[in-house]
């Protein structure tokens, strides 16, 4: 058989995978706080005790794109949009910490702020809990303080800091969950440092990165490039085609 | 099949709820005390195709993986409890809370449902009743032979009786808050439920305790803003487009491959 023919099947192949992450860009337009993922084709030579002549396609996510997306004014004191890097630090569902950029925070009825998810917001030591207050005002170092309930409107009571931390871009990963985390080999002993320089604007929420035009270009793109694959499959199958006709007339 | 038809396909049904809920926020821009929502989305877990980090060989290992998402979710809708404008209706029974804080009016069934519309009538037996005819919480009768009917911002309705000189107070407006009001259930009706995650009603009087105070003869309009509206629908049709190019397009894609290959 001609092995192009594998070829062509696995471009194809690949050409899909690399569509599915280009599909997921596009459906997560409009999620708060989204990162888009970059997905391109490294060759992988085929190893071993032959004449190498090919070379497979191997989609993969080399990163995800940690620009910042648009600012969204939303004038609600709860949401928080962070202004350059620097990330907020959420407790994941696994207990261990995770950064996310998605600020529509809530309170819960026991006083604890969550995203809008339900992960708790750590601060300086742990999960921040909010006594009863009248109003709520986020500073822009991330400092939550409240007007407690019945207190007069001129004497805001600090009550925590939200933790924003800022780690090296490289050492960064999205997880399965969709919280970025820190690399396995990046991985540090203890929480992540504080970054005081982070800035953050209350009122506001942070768009998703994706810039829609692309991710449909690409999505074409690809389209294209698959029916080049597939051309590559049907172009040796009339090879093999014309071959059983040579043996046929042999015969 | 192609995993980029289904991705495709939730980013279509998100952006149609989304689209849902802000068709709702706009058609009910002159809705009395409604709180508009926003639809919250959420990425879908991410499949390892490859792990990042793998060994490739004994001695050297994959640079990066293969993680691949599987769409988006509309999680939840948030509503938002900022305060409506003010509209003077010159009403005597029509209040607005200023600032935080719900009414309470009885359900038929006996439970309490709360709300920021405060179009309040009088029925039949002269009781304060809502548009819908459920009675304010605590109940307020104005009786016959009523001139004029005055409310304070802390809620205390008084009334001037035909023939009698001094006022007499008929009771009090009291108001609720609650700890985490996103939690209520909106029931319709301009009706909100108490929930688990609402927490308990904390009854107190208007003006005192972190409450709003209450505006005799004014309404608090819907929080919609039309034009954020309009432009949230715009970004959610061209999203919902382009999803729909994703589908038709890996469809193309399938055809071709049936077509040209077997």
């Amino acid at each position: 058989m001609d092995k192009s023919i594998f070829i062509g099947m696995s471009g194809a192949k690949q050409t899909m995978l690399a569509q599915q992450a280009h599909a997921n860009n596009l459906a997560n337009v409009n999620t708060t706080g989204f990162k888009r993922d970059f997905a391109q084709a490294r060759s992988m030579p085929v190893f071993g005790e032959h004449f190498p002549t090919r070379a497979y396609a191997m989609t993969e996510r080399p990163g995800t794109d940690l620009s910042a997306g648009a600012m969204m004014e939303t004038g609600r004191a709860l949401d928080v949009a962070i202004g350059g890097e620097g990330w907020l630090s959420v407790q994941a569902q696994t207990g261990e910490e995770v950064l996310t950029r998605s600020g529509s925070l809530n309170v819960d009825v026991n006083g604890m702020l969550r995203t809008a998810t339900g992960e708790p917001v750590l601060g300086n030591g742990g999960p921040v809990a909010l006594p009863p207050y009248d109003s709520l005002v986020i500073g822009q170092d991330g400092t939550v303080s409240i007007v407690p309930v019945g207190g007069p409107p001129d004497q805001l009571v600090e009550v925590d800091r939200l933790k924003l931390v800022n780690p090296p871009q490289d050492a960064l990963m999205k997880g399965t969950d969709g919280f970025v985390r820190r690399k396995p080999d990046q991985a540090i002993d203890g929480a992540e440092p504080l970054d005081a320089s982070v800035r953050l604007q209350s009122g506001f929420l942070e768009a998703s990165n994706v810039n829609a035009v692309e991710e449909m270009i690409s999505n074409l793109e690809l389209a294209r490039q698959y029916e080049m694959q597939v051309k590559v499959m049907q172009t040796a199958k009339s090879n093999s085609d014309a071959t059983a006709r040579l043996l046929q007339n042999l015969g | 099949m192609h995993p980029a038809l289904w991705v495709s396909k939730t980013g279509l049904s998100a952006q149609d709820t989304n689209m849902s809920t802000i068709s709702n926020n706009l058609a009910n821009v002159n809705t009395t005390g409604f709180k508009r929502d926003r639809a919250v989305f959420q990425d879908l877990l991410y499949q390892i195709n490859r792990q990042p980090g793998g060994m490739s060989t004994e001695n050297s290992e994959l640079p990066s993986g293969l993680q691949l998402g599987t769409g988006v979710r509309v999680v939840g809708t948030a509503k938002q409890f900022t305060q409506g404008n003010l509209q003077v209706t010159e009403q005597p029974l029509d209040m607005a809370v200023n600032g935080r804080g719900f009414f309470q009016v009885l359900l038929p069934d006996g439970e309490i449902a709360y709300t920021r519309d405060g179009q309040f009538q009088l029925n039949a037996d002269g009781d304060v009743v809502n548009a819908n005819g459920y009675p304010l919480e605590p109940n307020i009768n104005v009786p016959e032979n009523t001139t004029s009917i005055t409310i304070g911002t802390d809620g205390t309705v008084s009334a001037v009786i035909e023939n009698q000189a001094a006022p007499v107070q008929l009771g009090e407006v009291t108001l609720v808050d609650f700890v985490n009001p996103q939690g209520l259930m909106a029931v319709g009706n301009n009706l909100f439920r108490e929930t688990n995650s609402s927490g308990d009603p904390q009854e107190g009087e208007a003006g005192i305790g972190g409450l709003g105070t209450i505006e005799q003869g004014m309404t608090e309009s819907s929080n919609v803003e039309v034009v954020e509206e309009l432009v949230n629908m715009i970004t959610t049709q061209r999203a919902y487009e382009m999803n729909s190019k994703v589908v038709s397009t890996t469809d193309q894609m399938l055809q071709f491959l049936s077509q040209n290959v077997g």
